[in-house]
């Protein structure tokens, strides 16, 4: 069966150049081979209508125009339309509400979910130009069953952020955010399964990811009797939370501790000797996308040495084009952005599948709900 | 004989409006949760096990008690702090009572959110609340109230805040169309104000009343916006898990049809109680 996004995997038949021969005038032709490239190009890349993206907040018109300038450059009757998500969940939610993006952007974690789920279809890398450059260990977590579901963006850690000059930690672990001495001071992240996985690490758990029944119910307990102040799901609610000191301590981003020091406040941003979670961003296409062509040009777009580097000045996460350089050598070194697998041991855990997801997520609700 | 549409041609578009928008919805939200409908993929049927659940999970429960609660705190002390302003306003003789009722609901036209959000300014650590205590030596800087923000206080008050210019309406309206003659009548026969607002003018109005906390109290229970806003996790409420469970959280639309039918069920029930012996239609 011939896949949908696998454009460039068509092979030109006689017919087929014949017809864009004649579509083009015999343009194409005259011109050689390069010419044929582009009269192809043109003809699969016949898709119209503002390119939907479904993104997180700061990625689209709010900010994060830099990261596809080049797409807007080159498709400028196909501007991105950006719809915003929270987090997977909110993503997938909208998604079974009858949003229809053409593509949309989780982490890791979740691409063996979405790859299964029928709602997503893999991408044909050949048409991203920057792909060559993309970081192989984050290409390879992307893949499921041998294709390509995921095509690496940023990324970064779960970890902890907390004001150096009110807070003074036990150690140097996840226990931080369980402190009591800080309860009204911190604030935890709202996600439908981290929490429970990030107890499962304070707590040495064999799998965080996969927990047995009893390991979830100790975690949940734990995330009961330790509720925080405050959980956020908007970053920009915990950032300003933050900033005015109402919360000295935050299961935050590298964006978060980037924003705090540009606040001049005094921040650590803790790796956990449990170690940090590393997630990466993938972007996925969205089955029945009639806008493929224009989805691998805004990805191509967002893969370049030049978006990357943007990106890491400006948000400070990491960037999955191993040639994109921060231009501050301290950023560099705190995500280790020279490092090809800073991303994973003995640096930081990496996200993954959860095989039973819903259940961690009840369990949550129950947390939150307590 | 001629067919008279009237009543139908005037009846038409709002019922038909209402069975789009309101009866069809639900009636979706309903087949949601008996798994008639679902997100998920493969076989599924009329079932009754979310709805089983839900009635033996406590935590569900205990979330809408909190609510519930915190909810008729919000309406009774909004009606008592809307009441007296209404009061002066209607049975005030002053000119001007249309243009300070103009000012009492001045703030609906400014944004809801913005509203809610200027109170993270006043109640934060660093807030105008906090720096006042701090500056007249009440607190120090290290120790502010932290409390008032992200706390079940904020919401309530932040609710409170909302609402009392919106209760005040239909209780200015009942006590403007209030017979004066029987106040006067009750002070011929010798009550005094107190006896006679006790016993006239508050049984009188108590529809407007009964209104009012009813306007409050329906749309509060299912509160999410301002929870989620100022509510931290002691203020987090019954609308915020049904959101959650619709959107932010995994999604489980099963459950989360469930709590919200419960809370239509449940408001639809405590209003068809207050209209039936209360006779709440008296206030048109």
């Amino acid at each position: 069966m011939e896949h949908e996004g696998d454009l460039l995997e068509r092979k030109l038949s006689r017919d087929d150049l014949l017809k864009l021969a004649a579509a083009t005038g015999g343009a194409g032709l005259l011109a050689g081979r390069t010419g044929i490239a582009d009269a192809a190009r043109a003809h699969f890349a016949a898709e119209s209508g503002r390119l939907q993206v479904l993104d997180w907040a700061g990625y689209g018109n709010d900010g994060g125009q830099s990261m596809f300038a080049a797409y807007v450059k080159k498709y400028p009757k196909n501007k991105p339309q950006f719809t915003y998500m929270t987090n997977e969940a909110d993503a997938l939610a909208k998604i079974h509400a009858g949003l229809k993006p053409d593509l949309f952007r989780p982490y890791a974690g979740w691409v063996k979910y979405f790859a299964t789920s029928g709602l997503v279809q893999p991408w044909t890398p050949k048409l991203i130009k920057n792909f060559k450059h993309l970081n192989p260990f984050m290409i390879k977590a992307g893949q499921y069953n041998g294709k390509q579901y995921g095509i690496p963006a940023d990324w970064g850690f779960d970890a902890i952020l907390y004001r150096s000059d009110k807070v003074k930690p036990k150690s140097r672990s996840w226990g931080l955010l369980f402190d009591d001495r800080y309860r009204d001071r911190i604030a935890w992240y709202d996600d439908p399964v981290l929490p429970l996985i990030v107890a499962g690490l304070y707590y040495r758990f064999k799998d965080p990811w996969n927990q047995t029944d009893a390991q979830l119910k100790k975690s949940q307990k734990l995330l009961m009797a330790k509720k925080p102040r405050m959980i956020w799901s908007s970053e920009t609610d915990m950032d300003a939370a933050f900033a005015s000191g109402d919360i000295w301590i935050a299961w935050a981003w590298p964006a978060d501790y980037w924003t705090m020091k540009g606040k001049k406040l005094k921040v650590v941003y803790m790796r956990p000797k449990e170690k940090p979670i590393s997630w990466v961003g993938m972007f996925m296409l969205l089955k029945g996308s009639s806008r493929p062509t224009l989805a691998h040009a805004y990805v191509d777009a967002w893969s370049s040495a030049k978006s990357g580097k943007w990106l890491e000045d400006n948000y400070g996460y990491g960037h999955s084009n191993t040639l994109a350089r921060p231009s501050s050598s301290d950023l560099l070194r705190a995500l280790q952005l020279d490092n090809p697998r800073a991303v994973t041991l003995p640096n930081a855990i990496f996200d993954r599948d959860v095989p039973r997801r819903a259940l961690y997520a009840k369990l949550w609700d129950e947390v939150k709900a307590s | 004989m001629r067919l008279d549409l009237t009543t139908p041609g005037l009846l038409g578009l709002p019922l038909g409006w209402l069975a789009a928008f309101f009866v069809v919805p639900i009636a979706i939200v309903a087949a949601y949760s008996f798994d008639v409908y679902s997100l998920n993929p493969g076989p599924h049927g009329f079932a009754l096990t979310a709805w089983h659940d839900f009635l033996h999970s406590s935590v569900y429960l205990r979330l809408f008690w909190k609510s519930v609660k915190l909810s008729l705190i919000v309406s009774a002390v909004v009606v008592a702090l809307a009441y007296p302003v209404a009061y002066y306003l209607a049975l005030s003789s002053t000119k001007r009572k249309y243009v300070l009722l103009l000012l009492l609901i001045a703030p609906f036209l400014t944004s809801y959110l913005l509203r809610v959000l200027a109170w993270k300014v006043i109640l934060g650590n660093e807030g105008v609340l906090n720096s006042f205590f701090v500056w007249v030596g009440l607190r120090s800087p290290d120790h502010p109230i932290s409390q008032l923000l992200y706390s079940r206080f904020a919401v309530m008050l932040v609710l409170v805040y909302v609402w009392v210019p919106f209760v005040a309406l239909p209780i200015f309206v009942s006590l403007e169309s209030l017979d004066r003659r029987l106040l006067e009548a009750a002070c011929d026969l010798g009550a005094s104000r107190r006896v006679a607002f006790l016993r006239v003018t508050l049984p009188l109005s108590l529809p407007g009343v009964i209104a009012a906390f009813l306007f409050v109290f329906i749309p509060t229970v299912g509160e999410f916006v301002t929870p989620s806003l100022v509510g931290g996790t002691s203020g987090y409420l019954y609308g915020n898990q049904i959101v959650d469970l619709f959107q932010t959280g995994f999604p489980d639309w099963e459950t989360g049809s469930v709590l919200a039918l419960f809370l239509l069920l449940v408001v639809a029930a405590f209003t068809g109680v207050f209209a039936r012996f209360l006779q709440v239609r008296q206030v048109a």
